[in-house]
Parts: C-alpha cells; sequence; structure tokens
C-alpha cells in the first residue's frame, strides 16, 4: 500500500509541478484540476469538522460537487485509495435539491456562478467547507477560493465564513493563504 | 637528584600532588567526555527536533508546493548559528528549497536528497534526514545540517574551566599537603634531630618526642626503647668499667703491698744470706781456731808418746793415747759439723779420681782391724773378682765406708761384720754395689723414719752409751746422694742391720771438673816404710807449732826437711835448693799460699815439683787447679801425709838426692 501511495503521490507532484509550471489559462485545462484535485485533498487534511459533522467516527468526507464537473475524473484519480484522519473520500455529483446539505465540502463550480448566493444560503450554518473557483467567491460567503495569478493556482480563504461554519483551518493552510472579508457577499447578496 | 632519595616532606607533596593531579584529571578528562557525549548528544536530539518542527511547519508549503513559504521557513534558521544548511526535498529527491549559510561552500550539499535516515555525524557536522509529512501523507524530505560549533566551543570553554579549575585544586592540594605533610614528617624529622643528638652527643638520656599513635608514635616508641635499653647497657658498661678500674686500682694496690713484701723479703733474705755468710765464716773460723789447738795437742801426745815408748815409760802410754784418742775425736766431729754445713751450703765439691775399688776397700779396712777386735766381732770382706775401677771422689767413698763400718762394729757385740762389694748393672749404667751387714742390735721400723736426719741417733741414750754425733748416716747419705747414687737400710730390732749403698761406676761431674789426680802407683796396703833415701821436703808454714810437729815428723820417716816461715822465703828457699816435695800452708802473713803455689807453677824450674797443700783451708778444689797435687787438711793425719810423700818420692827417682841441705 504505501509503495502504491508513494507511486501515486509522485506521479501527483510530477503533475502538478508540471502543471503549475506548464499550465496556460485555457490550453492545459486537465493540469489545473489536477492542482486543484490535490489541493483539495489537502484542504482535507488541514480543516476540522465539528463533531456533529459525521454521523460515525468513521463516517467518510464527502465531498460534493455542483454544476459541472471540471476535473473530469482526475479528482477521483487523485483521492482514489486516500483518507483523511481515517475517514474514506467520496466524491458525489449533486443535484439542484436537498441533498446539497449532505456532504462535508462542497466543491461549487464555476458554472453555477449565478446561483452561489442560493447554495450560501441552502449550507449557511452547517458544517460545510465551500470551495469556488469564481472571482469573489469568498468575499462573498465562501469558504475558500482558487485563484490563478501568474499562471500559479493559490487560494482565498474567508475565515468569518469558516468561523460561521463551524469549521476549523489550520494556521498551517491559513499561513498560505490569503485571507479575504465578507465584504462582496453582502453586495452579491444585494445585486 | 634521584626520586628515591627526596625529602620525605618533599614526597609526601610528591604523592600528593601526583594523585590529586590524576585524580582530578581522571575525574575531569571523564567528566569532559561524558558532557561532551551527552551534549553531543543533546545536539542531535536537538537537532532532530528542530527538523521535525521546520518540517512540520514546512509541510503544508510542501503540500501546496508554495516555495516562497517554505523558503521563508527555513530561512528562519539563520537565528540558529549553527545550522549551516537546511534543504527540503521533493518526495522524488530534488531539492525544492535551501537554506545555507552564508560563506559555506559545501559542494556535497548541492545533489541531490542524501540517502540516509536519521541522523548522523560526517566530517566533524551533524546531519539530520527528516521525512516531511502533512497529516501521514508523505509531502517531502528535509536536511538539516550543524556544525556543531556550540559542541566545539563547549567544548573548548569546558577545557579552559577544567584547567583552570585544575591549576586551583592544584594550588589548594599543594596549600593542604604542605600543611597536612607535618602530621608524618614533622615526627619523623623530629626523630631524626633526635638520633643526631644521641649520635653527636653521644647523649642516651634524650628521648624522641612522640605526637600521635600511630606508626610513627610506635617507631618513636621503639626508639625510645632501644634508647633507653642503650642507656642502660652504657651505664651497665660504665659500672662495669668503674668496677674494673676500682679492682684494677685494688690489684695495683696489692701489687705495691706485694711488691713491698717482696722486697722486705729480698732484704730478709739478704739479711738471712748475711746471717749464713756469718754463719760459714764463723764456722771456718772456728774449724780453723779450734784446729790449730788441736792440730797441737795431737801432734805434740803423738810426739810424747814416741819419746815415752822411746825412754821405756810404759805406764804413761795409755794417758797420752787417751789425750789422743779424744783429740782424734774431737777432730772428726768438728770435721763431720763442718761438712755437714758444707753440704748443706752446697758448697761440697767432688773431687773425680779413677781408683781400684778392691785396693781402695782393702786400704780402707785394714785400718779397721783393731775396731773389730775391740768389740770382739768377725770381720768378713766379700770382694767380687771384676770389681775393677771406679771413678769417684775416693776421698768421699772411702768416708761412707767408713762410717757404715765405724756404725755396725760400734753396734755389735760378739758378732758378724762383714762388707759385700760388687759390680752390679742397673739401667744402662754400670754401679758399685756396697753392703755393710752386722748382726748388732739392729734398729726399730720408728728410728729408721729419723735414720738418715742430722744429728738424730736412733735413740738418746745410744749417744749416752755408743758415743758419736749421729752424723755420720747423714753425711754418708747426702755423699751418696751428691755422687749419684742411693742408700738404704733393712733392719731388725735384735738381730742386726743392713745397710746398702749403690754408686755410679762413674760419676758424672757436675761440679767442677777435678784436676786430674796422679795415678797410684803402687798399692798402699802395706804400712808406710821409712824411706830409704833422704829426700829434701820444703815446709812452707806460718805456725811454729806445725812447722815444728811436721819437722820432727818427717825427719822421724826418714825425710831431709828444711822450713820456711812464710811465702817469701818458701819460694826463695825452693829456688835455692829445688826441694823434692814441698808443703804449703794457705793462711799466711805476705802473700798467702795460693799466690805461691801459683809462683811456684809459674816458675819453669820448680813448676814440676809436687806441692802438698796442708792447711786448715777447705778449698781442695782451688789447690788442685792452682796445679798442687795433694790436699791435706790440718790437722795433719801423719800417716796419710807420710804416705803421701811417699807416693811422690817414688814417682820420680830421686835425682837430686846430693842436693845440699839448708835450713
Amino acid at each position: 500500500m504505501k509503495t502504491l501511495r508513494f507511486i501515486a503521490g509522485c506521479l501527483l507532484c510530477v503533475t502538478l509541478a508540471t502543471a503549475s509550471y506548464a499550465q496556460s489559462p485555457n490550453s492545459s485545462n486537465s493540469s489545473e484540476y489536477l492542482i486543484k484535485a490535490g489541493f483539495t485533498y489537502n484542504f482535507a487534511k488541514l480543516i476540522q469538522w465539528p463533531a456533529n459533522a459525521f454521523p460515525q467516527p468513521n463516517s467518510p468526507v464527502i465531498i460534493g460537487i455542483i454544476g459541472n464537473d471540471p476535473f473530469g475524473g482526475t479528482l477521483d484519480e487523485v483521492l482514489a485509495g486516500k483518507n483523511v484522519n481515517g475517514r474514506e473520500l467520496v466524491i458525489k455529483h449533486l443535484k439542484w435539491g436537498a441533498d446539497l446539505k449532505a456532504c462535508n465540502i462542497l466543491f461549487v463550480s464555476s458554472s453555477e456562478a449565478l446561483h452561489i448566493d442560493e447554495i450560501f444560503h441552502i449550507v449557511k450554518g452547517l458544517p460545510i467547507l465551500t470551495i469556488g473557483e469564481t472571482p469573489n467567491f469568498a468575499r462573498r460567503g465562501g469558504i475558500i477560493n482558487f485563484i490563478l495569478e501568474d499562471e500559479k493556482v493559490h487560494f482565498e480563504v474567508n475565515v468569518e465564513a469558516a468561523k460561521d461554519a463551524d469549521i476549523t483551518i489550520s494556521s498551517r493552510l491559513l499561513s498560505l493563504a490569503r485571507i479575504v472579508p465578507r465584504t462582496v457577499a453582502d453586495g452579491s447578496k444585494a445585486q | 637528584m634521584k626520586l628515591q632519595n627526596l625529602s620525605i616532606k618533599r614526597k609526601l607533596m610528591l604523592i600528593t600532588m601526583l594523585t590529586s593531579t590524576v585524580a582530578l584529571l581522571l575525574f575531569s578528562a571523564s567528566f569532559l567526555f561524558y558532557d561532551l557525549i551527552s551534549f553531543r548528544h543533546f545536539l542531535s536530539q536537538d537537532l532532530a527536533t528542530q527538523a521535525e518542527i521546520i518540517g512540520y511547519n514546512s509541510a503544508a508549503a510542501m503540500a501546496f508546493k508554495d516555495e516562497a513559504a517554505a523558503s521563508v521557513t527555513l530561512t528562519a534558521l539563520k537565528a540558529k548559528e549553527d545550522i549551516t544548511a537546511a534543504i527540503l526535498y521533493t518526495p522524488d529527491g530534488k531539492a525544492f528549497t535551501r537554506y545555507v549559510r552564508a560563506n559555506l561552500v559545501d559542494p556535497s550539499l548541492n545533489g541531490n536528497q542524501p540517502r540516509f535516515e536519521g541522523i548522523r555525524f560526517r566530517d566533524s557536522h551533524l546531519e539530520v534526514v527528516h521525512a516531511v509529512s502533512l497529516n501521514g501523507e508523505p509531502v517531502g524530505t528535509l536536511f538539516l545540517q550543524s556544525d556543531m560549533s556550540q559542541w566545539y566551543s563547549r567544548a573548548k570553554r569546558y577545557a579552559i574551566f577544567l584547567l583552570v579549575f585544575m591549576l586551583g585544586s592544584d594550588l589548594l592540594a599543594l596549600l593542604i599537603a604542605s600543611k597536612l605533610q607535618t602530621l608524618i614528617s614533622g615526627p619523623i624529622l623530629r626523630l631524626e634531630d633526635t638520633m643526631h643528638m644521641v649520635s653527636a652527643q653521644k647523649n642516651y638520656e634524650v628521648r624522641a618526642l612522640k605526637f600521635y599513635d600511630d606508626e610513627i608514635g610506635r617507631l618513636i616508641d621503639g626508639f625510645n626503647t632501644m634508647l633507653s635499653e642503650i642507656q642502660q647497657g652504657d651505664s651497665a658498661l660504665q659500672s662495669a668499667n668503674d668496677a674494673l678500674k676500682a679492682q684494677t686500682l685494688e690489684l695495683e694496690s696489692e701489687i705495691l703491698q706485694r711488691k713491698q713484701a717482696q722486697d722486705e723479703l729480698l732484704s730478709a733474705k739478704r739479711t738471712a744470706e748475711d746471717a749464713s755468710r756469718a754463719k760459714s765464716s764463723f764456722l771456718a773460723n772456728m774449724s780453723h781456731e779450734l784446729r790449730t789447738p788441736l792440730n797441737a795437742i795431737i801432734g805434740y801426745s803423738e810426739m810424747i808418746e814416741e819419746e815415752i815408748q822411746d825412754t821405756g815409760k810404759f805406764e804413761n802410754v795409755q794417758d797420752v793415747k787417751k789425750i789422743q784418742s779424744a783429740g782424734k775425736h774431737l777432730l772428726s766431729l768438728i770435721n763431720d759439723v763442718l761438712d755437714l754445713s758444707k753440704i748443706e751450703a752446697g758448697k761440697m765439691g767432688l773431687h773425680l779420681e779413677s781408683f781400684d775399688v778392691a785396693q781402695m776397700v782393702q786400704e780402707m779396712v785394714s785400718t779397721f782391724q783393731p775396731t773389730i777386735t775391740k768389740n770382739s766381732n768377725t770381720l768378713q770382706v766379700n770382694l767380687a773378682q771384676d770389681l775393677g775401677l771406679m771413678r769417684a771422689d775416693v776421698t768421699k767413698v772411702r768416708q761412707i765406708l767408713f762410717n757404715l763400718m765405724s756404725n755396725a762394729c760400734k753396734f755389735t757385740n760378739n758378732g758378724t761384720v762383714s762388707l759385700d762389694v760388687q759390680r752390679t748393672t742397673k739401667g744402662d749404667r754400670e754401679w758399685l754395689k756396697f753392703q755393710v751387714k752386722d748382726t748388732g742390735i739392729g734398729i726399730s721400723a720408728e728410728q729408721q723414719k729419723n735414720l738418715f736426719k742430722e744429728f738424730v741417733q736412733a735413740d738418746a741414750s745410744i749417744s749416752r752409751k755408743y758415743g758419736g754425733t749421729g752424723l755420720g748416716l747423714a753425711i754418708s747419705y747426702r755423699f751418696a746422694q751428691l755422687m749419684g747414687g742411693h742408700f738404704t737400710a733393712e733392719s731388725e730390732p735384735g738381730k742386726g742391720s743392713t745397710f746398702t749403698v749403690h754408686l755410679p761406676s762413674k760419676v758424672s761431674a757436675d761440679v767442677v771438673e777435678a784436676v786430674k789426680a796422679k795415678e797410684n802407683n803402687g798399692p798402699l796396703a802395706e804400712a808406710p816404710k821409712p824411706a830409704t833415701q833422704a829426700d829434701t821436703i820444703l815446709v812452707i808454714d806460718d805456725d811454729p807449732a806445725v812447722r815444728d810437729l811436721m819437722f820432727r815428723h818427717l825427719v822421724k820417716s826418714g825425710f831431709h826437711v828444711v822450713v820456711a816461715a812464710d811465702g817469701e822465703e818458701g819460694l826463695k828457699i825452693a829456688k835455692r835448693i829445688q826441694p823434692r816435695i814441698i808443703t804449703l800452708d794457705v793462711l799466711m802473713p805476705g802473700i798467702d799460699g795460693w799466690e805461691v803455689l801459683r809462683r811456684i807453677k809459674a816458675d819453669p824450674e820448680l813448676a814440676e815439683t809436687p806441692v802438698i797443700m796442708v792447711t786448715i783451708v777447705d778449698n781442695e778444689i782451688m789447690g788442685l787447679n792452682l796445679g798442687s797435687s795433694n790436699y791435706v787438711m790440718k790437722p795433719v793425719d801423719r800417716t796419710l801425709l807420710t804416705d803421701l810423700i811417699e807416693k811422690h818420692r817414688k814417682a820420680r827417682p830421686s835425682s837430686s838426692s846430693d842436693v845440699p841441705v839448708a835450713v
């Protein structure tokens, strides 16, 4: 198992590395999402959900994807056989409806840019880590938002939103993130 | 200087210093070693911890590939002086980001991830490789390198500290040792001083001071005990010495006393000798004085007897004969006393000559016939055939026999007196054995004890009954001893006595060798006959009585006689008349007889003339030595003198019968 994981890790890293240097806005979508998939996995490792977020101690961490799945299977590849704190990682493609709440990480695809506030409204107060890739996603109430800068993937964190969601983010993650306030969220809400 | 010869003080200090220094060195070294080891361990643990922290802090950055963030984390190590390099490697071993301390050039850091895990020391550097993981997911590897400058500086500090500590401790130890060594060296040095004192001053009364009750204390005790023993021995020796000195003093005083006693004894001896000399000279004088009148008495009584017989008045003959015999007895007594005193004074000389024993015995015996017949005794004389010659003092042998015979005759009545003479061999010497036997009254055993003592007769009554001085046997005994012979007596009271004398056939002359007497040429057994030829005889004597007696007697015997009253006159006459024989007195006024004899012998014309000394002076040896032919003691035995003159006259036929006679 260890060797397999190591090889996978190596592969991931290689791909990440190549992606981070070779990615271009439109050309290599897959490498960008390979990085984002890895980042998502790392996020899962560096945040802490409240105890009530999981029904069982060994309940899996459910990663829900709403909207068009930009990963195209890379997320599955990255997460395959991995776990976080003894919890397996399960990917769910979500439809609009009540089951938005039935996940621990909610990846909001850029295709759902217009429904962000709606989604925020649904998961509000719930211990769900919201990850987006839409500009001002974090400012409007999301917890983590991927941004591209100098052709590198970075991320923003809205600490307040995390607090609202009763999610604790490791300082190590925060030290790498750009902390943003929830300012645009109200504005966008007003829009 | 050799180490072994250092003083005890220095040795003690040296030992203390060496011990403490070695102990300190060992302690410091082990302490340093332990500390540096544990500090190194600590350093490596510390480095591991740092690696863990840095790994933890950089894990997220690694996971998110955030090089800048990782670089910031590593750069924070600038604060750690000893960290020389920190490198993060990606899981595939490539360097992800690195921190290298300024000015450090280490090409080994430029390559890929080092192939080890954990901690290692390399080239005096501490290196750690730590896997970085995020929630158990490995995200890379951290490499940290420390130059252990802390360790080195700590080692240096410790070394300096320990050196200072050691120096300080040694100084302190030196101080303490120099103070404490006196505990041991002090008593020893004192003991040494004491010993010096003892050996230098020979003072055994000092005692070493004892400080503590340790081995040195016991040593000092032992030394003191030895000292007291030596002191005792010394004082004992001293007292023994004193006692010896005292004894020596005593001895000296005793020696002094003895010396005084010796001196006193010597003076006493001298006095005694003087007394003895006085006695001798008194005796000599007395003999002279006694003999001179006796000479006259005997001589004139003989003359009277002859004249009476010539006149035919025989009734007076017996009276005159009594005078004669009393005079002769008195003369023999005087002679005996003189002989004895001479023997006692050791002045009795021996005049050795060879003579015919048988002839001598017969001559002697012939004179005894009247005595034998007086007591109606029978005489038996048994002479062995082989008697031959004997060399001895014939006068003394004759006297011994005479004494024995007269004793035998004296104490025997109507008995037999026998004389046996034999030649025997005893040992390797030849002896002549004279045995006189009688059948007389005998001698008791008690009396025999005193037989040879002077003046002791068998019984006091004997001398009254038989007369005599009791000196005869004593003198005979001494004479026999003088000639090397011995004397035995056997007797049974009432049955008789036997006296035996053994004399050597050749008496060895331990006295002055007597001048060889002229040989007896003819037997003297027959009675003297009147001289047929008148030969001149010169009589030199200062005593007119002697001159008169000699003249009358010799003329009667048929000699022609010339007299001289002193030596000078005698010599003159002798030269003029050339006498046939000279008789010479010794004690004379003017030149004495010795000088006259010397001059006669020195005169070639007179040297051959026989000289018969006729004197009172009893020194026959001297006379014979000076060349006299015979020595006749006064009072003169006329028969003896006649015999001697006859002998000389015959020896040299008279060639001067026609010599004129002058008066």
